[in-house]
């Protein structure tokens, strides 16, 4: 009875779990009509920006294809977000760790003669060691003086590009010019999947990092202990969990499979490290987890989504006078959108009560 | 029994057949309660029996689906709760809703401050904050920020905002829930005051003593139905708590076999500190036996805390020895702590006992993910999960849709319900019980404290740590009272009475010549 919230249920009108969809679902409404009216702004048509977008995502196999290619890296990185936001914690240093597995397993590429398959192997292992050691430092700082990660991963993402930007500019150096590595040897290379495309078997990996994510959390036993600590901390570490250890593991695994996402860049599509060749994959990756609300299986929709988008907007720009950076205004609404829910959920919390304000 | 209708001129608030509904779920049946001018009028009745849904309807903050509200006899329509102040009504919240960062004037005049020349006059605010101070004897610093206060001061400031907008009849939800007893006492003074100025007051309350002790009528609901108004003085405590529960209650200390048994948990000369760092624990030792329920009683804030988290590896002790199942636990972290045999129910169940967010069958889990039958080759078999809080729901009288409902639709009480099920279910040899019926209500509190009996009985060795003395009593085969951070005394609960333990709580002999 001193509870109003545990003692009255509140009136619901949609079952609880259906919840989560329908808001994503309204939000996906609210950000393309929003994207509308930005493009009635610039005076173009909206359906026949969108229409051209749609084409330019799903018009031929090829698109389809270059749709995919966009959402893998989305993929990976989404799921590297979601372990430690399921964990209770941000990283969102995910673009920065992309970026030195991306050169790690690219220096492995053209650094060093292996036997096919195996090179690859040792090149993708590379590239989670190194974004595991980036996150090393925000993590232990996290777990040993409680630094916010929010903060320290953030900034070491601009570490990240300019130190790999040295790295290729200055040390790596290519006789001849370009802001780009020699290419990786061809037993680095990844498996293609689509004939004439650079859709790669990357893309699986992804698919099978959200898929062991989810099992993980929802079956094992160390999962259970993961998501407890991120639901309830204090529960958790009541029952028994080992709260600061686990924050260590969970940012590393975190790193670890940023990491894999650039090496999966470089191996599989670039065969090289180009100075800037990801253009805020890592940033869409933490976006595509927030949106998922750490769900591993939801970051997927959203992380194809948003790689629809991407392809897409590369034949509006040709087809229509709308920029390509119009487009980010809808994953940029879609934020908005969320946050805001957020926000109204958190009201809900002290329904009964809200009213209540002099 | 029901006492008989006053005139409407004597009505200061009037609920006539009061229903709300949610979804299925009525969490009010036609409930009437007629509130007297001048008179405390007490709404009793345990966890979700309707009493904050009723009062919300009177405050205006959720509408009701039948029935009608009378204040000072007439027809009232209250749709928010500026109507209910525009009507005379003020509530007192059970969480207060002061900021923090302003002075006591300025909580109390905010939205309606004074002005002068389009500023605030904070001579006026403050002039008149004391002014209203002294006609009721609430005393307060106007201009103190409120951050500074203790909690009984934030209660005074309520309700001093609720009279600064004009209210005649004042609602407080569970006013001593934070209170001293001192401190309670007090309040009743103050609220006897008001009656005798000719205001009214509502007070909701889960304890009887108060009831007794303060109200002048009582009106008691169950399962959302109003069961019966009683003349306070022609009524009796077991009479209320019969209608509150729906059958007979006893309060008597439990009938207890001796039982003797080897030392389970020791502690010898331990120190610890708060979170400021601050000695929080002095030279503590004591020793619990298998078979034998130890109560550590004392009033709130003398070290009990630490002294559970301590013992359960929450925090780390500065000095001294701790020994489980004659395993040295000193300084040894949770998960190791309840391998040593440690069972555990936290005193605030909404920060360490449960998991809100989560089903009955993931809080049931927490502590035992790693272990078989649970689960196996580090994969949680959560059919066997859901089986083991089938039967825990039904064993522990959990009043919910199943296994698979979060825990946040549960009710206070049935929360702790799900707390108790998981550590009773352990099977640990010792149990320790922090608090373990603060906020539940008299029905679920006889069961619990049944279920403590039993782990007793079968030989677990179980320290309670309680700041309601009558459960120390109640339960306990030896009492310890805590007071600053020591054990203060050793008392035999038999003989002891209430004086002497209290004494002792309040520090013992340095306090009695303080008092006398």
């Amino acid at each position: 009875m001193t509870d109003a919230t545990a003692a009255v249920p509140a009136a619901r009108k949609v079952p609880a779990w259906a919840e989560g969809p329908i808001s994503v679902v309204f939000a996906l409404v609210v950000s393309i009509l929003g994207g509308a009216l930005i493009i009635l702004m610039v005076g173009e048509n909206p359906v026949n920006v969108f229409g051209t977008l749609l084409r330019g995502a799903f018009g031929t196999p090829e698109r389809v294809a270059g749709s995919l290619l966009q959402a893998t890296p989305i993929i990976t990185c989404g799921v590297a977000a979601c372990i430690a936001l399921r964990a209770g914690l941000f990283n969102i240093g995910v673009e920065g760790q992309l970026y030195v597995g991306a050169f790690a397993a690219a220096w492995i590429g053209f650094g060093f003669q292996l036997p096919p398959v195996l090179h690859a192997v040792v090149g993708l292992a590379a590239g989670m060691v190194a974004g595991a050691l980036w996150i090393s430092i925000p993590a232990i700082m996290r777990a040993r003086y409680n630094a916010n990660e929010v903060v320290s991963t953030i900034l070491m993402n601009y570490v990240a590009v300019l130190l790999t930007s040295y790295l290729t500019i200055v040390v790596f150096k290519r006789p001849g010019g370009w802001s780009e590595t020699e290419p990786v040897a061809a037993t680095a290379h990844l498996m293609r999947l689509i004939d004439g495309s650079r859709v790669n078997i990357g893309l699986l990996i992804g698919l099978v990092a959200a898929v062991g994510l989810h099992l993980f959390l929802t079956r094992s036993s160390a999962g259970y202990s993961v998501s407890a600590m991120g639901s309830n901390p204090k529960f958790a570490e009541y029952g028994g969990v080992r709260v600061k250890r686990n924050i260590v593991l969970v940012l590393l695994a975190s790193g670890a499979v940023g990491g894999l996402a650039g090496g999966v860049e470089t191996l599989g599509v670039h065969h090289r490290f180009m100075e800037g060749f990801a253009p805020g994959f890592g940033f869409d990756g933490v976006i595509a987890a927030l949106l998922a609300n750490g769900h591993p299986l939801g970051v997927v929709v959203v992380a194809l989504f948003f790689g629809a988008l991407r392809a897409g907007s590369l034949l509006m720009e040709v087809e229509t006078s709308a920029r390509r950076e119009i487009i980010t205004v809808i994953p940029a609404f879609l934020i908005l959108c969320v946050s805001a829910q957020f926000l109204f959920r958190r009201r809900g919390g002290v329904s009964g009560e809200r009213r209540w304000r002099f | 029994m029901t006492a008989a209708p006053p005139k409407d001129s004597d009505l200061a608030v009037e609920l006539v057949g009061i229903t709300k509904r949610f979804g299925a779920f009525t969490a009010n049946r036609d409930v009437s309660l007629a509130v007297r001018r001048g008179e405390i009028h007490a709404l009793i009745g345990e966890n979700g029996a309707g009493k904050t849904t009723l009062m919300n309807c009177l405050f205006g903050m959720i509408v009701p689906d039948e029935g009608q509200i009378r204040v000072d006899g007439r027809a009232a329509t209250i749709l928010s709760p500026q109507d209910a102040i525009r009507l005379g009504l003020g509530m007192v919240h059970q969480h207060f809703k002061l900021v923090p960062s302003l002075t006591v004037a300025e909580n109390i005049f905010l939205g309606m401050e004074p002005t002068r020349g389009g500023l605030i006059d904070r001579a006026a605010q403050s002039a008149r904050v004391r002014d209203l101070s002294r006609r009721t004897g609430l005393t307060v610093d106007p201009d103190r920020p409120v951050r500074e206060l203790s909690v009984g001061i934030e209660q005074r400031v309520e309700i001093l905002k609720v009279l600064a907008r004009g209210a005649r009849t004042v609602i407080l939800d569970e006013p001593t829930a934070v209170l001293t007893p001192q401190e309670s006492r007090d309040l009743f003074r103050t609220l006897r005051g008001f009656t005798e100025a000719g205001m009214s007051v509502i007070l909701i309350t889960h304890h009887l003593d108060e009831v007794m002790a303060a109200s002048d009528r009582v009106t008691v609901l169950r399962d959302g139905a109003a069961i019966g108004t009683e003349v306070t003085a022609e009524t009796t405590e077991g009479r209320l708590a019969q209608m509150m529960v729906g059958r007979p209650v006893t309060f008597g200390r439990k009938a207890r076999a001796a039982t003797g048994g080897a030392t389970v948990l020791s502690l010898r000369n331990v120190d610890a500190h708060d979170d400021r760092g601050l000695q929080a624990l002095h030279d503590v030792s004591f020793a619990v036996r298998a078979g034998e329920i130890v109560a550590i009683a004392g009033v709130d804030g003398n070290g009990q805390t630490e002294l559970a988290e301590v013992i359960s590896g929450l925090r780390r002790l500065s000095h001294g020895q701790i020994t489980l199942s004659g395993r040295d636990v000193s300084g040894a972290p949770a998960d190791q702590v309840r391998a040593a045999g440690l069972a555990h129910v936290p005193a605030d169940r909404l920060v360490r006992g449960v998991d809100t967010r989560e089903t009955i069958s993931a809080n049931i889990l927490m502590g035992r993910q790693h272990q078989a039958p649970w689960a196996r080759g580090g994969i949680i078999r959560w059919g066997i999960v859901r089986e083991a809080a089938k039967g825990l729901i039904g064993r522990f009288d959990i009043r919910t849709q199943g296994p698979d409902a979060p825990v946040k639709s549960l009710s206070g009480g049935n929360m702790q319900k799900v707390v108790l099920a998981r550590e009773f279910s352990q099977e640990k040899p010792f149990l320790l019980v922090d608090q373990p019926t603060r906020g539940v209500d008299i029905g679920a509190m006889e069961g619990i404290h049944d279920e403590v009996m039993r782990q007793r009985a079968a030989g677990v060795a179980v320290l309670l740590i309680s700041v309601q003395l009558d459960e120390c009593l109640r339960l306990a085969d030896r009492l310890l009272v805590m007071f600053n951070g020591r054990i203060q005394a050793e008392m035999d609960p038999e003989t002891a009475t209430l004086d002497e333990i209290g004494l002792q709580m309040m520090g013992g002999r340095t306090s009695e010549r303080a008092a006398e």
